[in-house]
């Protein structure tokens, strides 16, 4: 092969070429002179001492010398030419390349390749830079080798039709640690985690960390179903390890895994050969092309290069709260979903210990890296974090994490009976109390991997649909055979058809000093396809809550939505390991405490559609849009103050016992009222304050003119100004809850507005399903408990909603939202009788109309007016509650 | 190429060792020092034995005893050309690599003949003549050593199984 020498840059040009000293032909070796050169420079001559000095120009004549050894082919320059600066020399027919080196010696001419050289500008080992090999570092290959060896390699798989599939180790296929515990219970049949461990394999290394850990037990668990995951995947697959663990426990765990040899060979790549400790790189194996790697890992941080190749898995947990033994030297796991995701998805029938959790995260922060320390590996880092490992492996000797959490779980579960055999003692159940049934630490009910199985073979699949393509356009062209599709880019549309048409918010989710764009999760909600939002709205299908810090702001104003799906981020997962738009029923964030949420998915589902409906129909109008909206947000308002904060006190308070039930409501209704301020502050009807009611209003006239009377619009401006007063009390924490109050005592001027109102009968048909509502709403607190409430409410929206398309919806939505105000249930009452009658026939004259939802609609109105019936019979004391209350709340809360 | 080699060694005694036995002990902390060991260009591979130690002399500061010990021992230098036999630890498609004794050897595939070609299907993958040699792990091979690097008390090598003789062992 020939190799075209340059000058270089270090002479001293202009230069003039004096004589060529070799021919074409001949051997040149390194070192030797070939041509002689001339320059001009300028010399300092005279008297230096005294200062008598002057610059005089001298030519020298210098020697070139070979920086190559071969045999010279062609001068690219002759005699007398002057050169002025750097460029081709000659061609030369090199001996040897140097293109595979191994350990500074050239392993095709045995040559030493460090020897230092002052012919040649670059040193011979630079010609082999990449090292490619799995188990070795010291053996280098240049650049065209390198992608010889690649395109061998590609156009072998493509043969066998088959792809590379990089593999993690840790808690990806397997999981592992060292707790001594493990065998204590792999002996003893009576413990309840022996079925669990009895599957698991173990190993000893001895050229492990020296100091206790030395000559320990590892225990490798593998991954269900791992045996037949690579049995099936190894036929579509070429498959590699990649971990960060030592080299001899890589091959450890690759024996477990594969004890034949069959499924990984000799392609096993550890961290003594990775030449990073920090992060993994798809480029250390394969130098030139990706095209056809995928790789599966349960960190996505690790690969920082190679991020479209990754399909990341849910991190395999078996062991409770040991984590990965051999991430000391990576940075801090960051993604929120991975912890406790497990936790989430089954924590109602195993009470999982939170300890194993804060213990990790301990550890983690204990073994905190410097993420950014590229490929400049400080030795003194590497040894610090050496000693960390192996404090962390000695703590997990010492003490026994596993044992804690068996032993905290069984306390739990001592705990649980007595309390169940006290309870039956109270109840004189005559039925034996169930034997007790130790509850398990290790619980393997992992279902990863037949997920990842599917998505790799359809990978596969479309991967080799997309080559056949390719091949077919390109027949007849040789040089194609090896354009390749990128896997990458296949992966990246494949998943992002998963999540597609999704509008998802995550809150609590990723800290406030993190965009959430740049975030890992973040990116992985946009990678499967889904839209990301940032802030809530009526478009969010799904708000993805942190369960452990629920609550967010966010969080409060999406449940005003009863369209948007409120899930923790075990459905994330779930959907990211599934690639697909999981059932949320099992993820559902129980919004409120005492309402299973799939029950309220079920019941605000009739309802989300036609609130869009009606909601759209205001649209209609650009300056009216954002009244009705208001409006919503003022509707739901009530159904919130039961759901927000103090909820989580009142599931622990009544939980079962019906009787404290309408005390519990009360107060928690005064409690929330700050909660109210909150969400009026962040409410998008901020901006009414500055809204034009005067110009609003005479558009509503005309809109309305055909319907309506003089009457009608006189109480839609008093609507509008409470409206106002709303929107700024809501500014004012505190003032809110002034004006509820003084709306309670000036019911006089309010009892005499809606008297008149109650005149109009327009306005009357149309409050009444509402104000049945309501009330049907209070009798179901007194009579069923809060679930009723729930459903007194849902049914009014649909009323609303239902009506919309009628005559006027804004006003419909008005009308409504008096009801929401916190005055007067008394007179409403009063007038309930009359107002029934026709919400009958207003239900049935709408009845058909309406489509399906009509029905369940029906079937509850039926329910509230039944209730309201009953409520009538006892009118006085029914009054007298309602009222009462409410009142009895502010004083207390003024005293 | 193994040689019979007169050497000469300081070795230090702790003063607890200091009796009867001294010398005994100073050969013993001998072997244990030296054999085994990579000095500049050759192996030790196995001390015959000393025939001459020193008076000891007591190091100021220290307290420890120096002893100079002349000893005879079997060394074994690589040389380019030598034929060598070995067992392969690690096969890739760039070649081999094989434990010769102490030295480990790399034999690149252009160093094999035209036949050897690369398998990477087998299992585990071989170079392979689809005849009588296959190369893979734990398979004995004999090379020839092209190329030697040494660098403080290590040694590499750069071998070759193109030739006459050379290539896999048939045990």
């Amino acid at each position: 092969m020939s190799k075209t020498i340059g000058l270089g840059n270090r002479l001293r040009y202009p230069i003039t070429i004096v004589e060529l000293l070799k021919g074409p032909g001949e051997t040149i070796k390194k070192q030797e002179v070939l041509m002689r050169y001339s320059f001009k420079w300028m010399k300092e001559v005279g008297d230096t001492i005294r200062g008598n000095t002057w610059q005089e120009e001298q030519t020298t004549i210098a020697d070139w010398a070979s920086p190559t050894d071969g045999e010279l082919r062609k001068w690219h320059i002759k005699n007398g030419e002057l050169i002025t600066k750097d460029g081709p020399c000659f061609v030369v027919k090199e001996a040897c390349s140097h293109e595979i080196q191994f350990q500074g010696l050239c392993a095709i001419c045995g040559k030493d390749m460090t020897e230092v050289n002052w012919a040649a500008e670059a040193r011979d080992t630079d010609r082999a830079p990449i090292s490619m090999v799995h188990d070795q570092t010291n053996l280098t290959v240049s650049q065209f080798q390198a992608t010889r060896a690649e395109n061998d390699l590609q156009r072998r798989l493509l043969q066998q039709r088959k792809l590379s599939l990089v593999v993690d180790l840790d808690q990806t296929i397997i999981h592992a640690c060292i707790d001594p515990t493990v065998a204590e219970w792999q002996r003893d049949p009576s413990n309840p985690n022996h079925e669990s461990v009895k599957a698991v394999q173990r190993f000893q290394l001895d050229d492990g960390p020296r100091g206790v850990t030395q000559g320990c037990w590892y225990f490798i668990k593998m991954r269900p179903g791992l045996e037949q995951f690579l049995a099936h995947v190894s036929e579509l697959f070429e498959l590699h390890v990649y971990t960060m663990g030592t080299r001899a426990y890589a091959q450890a765990v690759a024996r477990i895994v594969d004890p034949e040899q069959k499924l990984f060979g000799n392609r096993v790549i550890s961290r003594d050969e990775n030449g990073n400790m920090y992060a993994k790189s798809l480029q250390r194996l394969f130098p030139v092309s990706t095209n056809m790697v995928l790789i599966i890992d349960d960190r996505a941080d690790v690969w920082p290069r190679n991020k479209p190749n990754l399909i990341k898995v849910s991190p395999y947990d078996f062991f409770r709260g040991i984590g990965d033994i051999n991430s000391s030297f990576l940075p801090k796991r960051q993604d929120a979903l991975a912890p406790d995701a497990a936790a989430v998805t089954n924590g109602d029938s195993n009470p999982k210990p939170k300890a194993g959790r804060t213990a990790e995260a301990s550890k983690a922060s204990a073994t905190e890296t410097p993420a950014s320390a590229g490929d400049e590996v400080d030795p003194e880092l590497t040894q610090r974090q050496l000693e960390e490992q192996e404090r962390t492996l000695e703590k997990q000797i010492k003490d026994r994490p596993l044992q804690l959490l068996q032993e905290k779980l069984d306390k739990e579960d001592e705990e649980a009976e007595k309390a169940s055999t006290q309870s039956e003692n109270n109840q004189e159940a005559p039925r034996s109390s169930p034997p007790l049934v130790r509850h398990q630490v290790l619980v393997d009910d992992d279902r990863e991997l037949e997920f990842l199985e599917q998505h790799l073979t359809l990978l596969h699949k479309t991967y080799y649909e997309e080559y056949d393509r390719q091949r077919a356009s390109q027949r007849g062209n040789r040089d194609a055979e090896l354009v390749t599709p990128d896997v990458g880019q296949l992966l990246d549309s494949l998943k992002s058809r998963a999540l597609r048409g999704l509008r998802i918010l995550l809150t609590g989710l990723v800290p406030t000093n993190v965009d959430i764009f740049q975030s890992e999760i973040g990116q992985r909600v946009l990678a499967f396809g889904a839209d990301l939002r940032t802030d809530v709205s009526r478009e969010l299908t799904h708000v993805v809550v942190n369960s452990q810090r629920p609550w967010t702001k966010k969080l409060k104003r999406a449940a005003r939505y009863p369209n948007i799906k409120i899930v923790n981020q075990g459905w994330l997962t779930a959907c990211f390991s599934q690639w697909d738009v999981v059932d949320e029923t099992t993820y559902l964030f129980h919004v409120h405490p005492d309402i299973p949420a799939a029950e309220r998915l079920l019941a605000s589902g009739g309802g989300a559609d036609t609130e869009t409906d009606a909601s759209e129909a205001d649209d209609t109008d650009g300056n009216a849009e954002v009244r009705p909206r208001g409006r919503i947000l003022r509707l739901k308002r009530p159904k919130l103050k039961l759901v927000s904060a103090s909820g989580e006190t009142r599931t622990l308070d009544d939980g079962e016992e019906s009787d404290d039930e309408d005390e519990g409501e009360v107060a928690d209704a005064d409690d929330l009222l700050p909660d109210e301020f909150e969400d009026g502050q962040l409410s998008p009807i901020d901006t009414l304050k500055t809204f034009n009611w005067g110009s609003a209003d005479e558009e509503l006239d005309e809109f309305l003119a055909g319907v309506s009377d003089d009457d009608d619009d006189d109480d839609d401006d008093d609507d509008d100004d409470e409206d106002e007063q709303d929107e700024d009390g809501a500014n004012e924490i505190g003032k809110d809850e002034d004006k509820d109050e003084d709306a309670s005592e000036t019911t006089d001027s309010e009892a005499k507005r809606r008297a008149k109102r109650r005149t109009t009968p327009t306005r009357k048909r149309k409050r009444k399903p509402d104000e049945s509502g309501a009330s049907g709403a209070d009798t179901g607190t007194e009579s069923e408990g809060p679930a009723s409430d729930e459903n007194g409410n849902v049914p009014k929206k649909l009323r609303r909603a239902k009506s919309a398309p009628g005559t006027s919806s804004l006003r419909n939505q008005y009308d409504i939202s008096d009801s929401s105000l916190p005055t007067p249930a008394d007179e409403d009452d009063a007038s309930s009788q009359p107002k029934l009658l026709a919400a009958r026939t207003q239900g049935a004259a709408e009845d058909g109309g309406d489509d399906g939802l009509d029905d369940i609609d029906e079937a509850e109105l039926e329910a509230d007016f039944m209730a309201e019936f009953e409520a009538d019979g006892s009118g006085p004391q029914g009054e007298g509650l309602g009222v009462g209350k409410p009142g009895d709340g502010g004083d207390t809360d003024k005293g | 190429m193994f040689f019979l080699h007169n050497l000469e060694r300081r070795v230090t005694l702790h003063p607890s060792y200091f009796g009867r036995n001294m010398h005994e002990l100073v050969t013993t902390k001998l072997v244990k020092d030296v054999e085994g060991t990579c000095v500049g260009d050759y192996y030790i591979i196995a001390i015959m034995d000393t025939f001459d130690v020193s008076e000891g002399r007591i190091l100021p500061g220290s307290g420890l005893a120096e002893f100079t010990v002349g000893y005879r021992a079997v060394v074994w230098r690589p040389f380019k050309g030598e034929v060598v036999d070995g067992i392969t630890y690690s096969v890739n498609q760039h070649g081999f690599f094989a434990q010769v004794g102490p030295l480990r050897l790399f034999v690149s595939a252009h160093l094999m003949p035209d036949e050897m070609q690369w398998d990477a299907n087998a299992t585990p993958p071989q170079f392979t003549n689809n005849a009588d040699m296959v190369i893979e792990p734990g398979t004995h091979i004999r090379a020839k050593v092209i190329g030697l690097r040494t660098e403080v008390g290590q040694m590499w090598a750069i071998g070759s199984i193109n030739g006459d003789f050379l290539g896999c062992l048939q045990a």
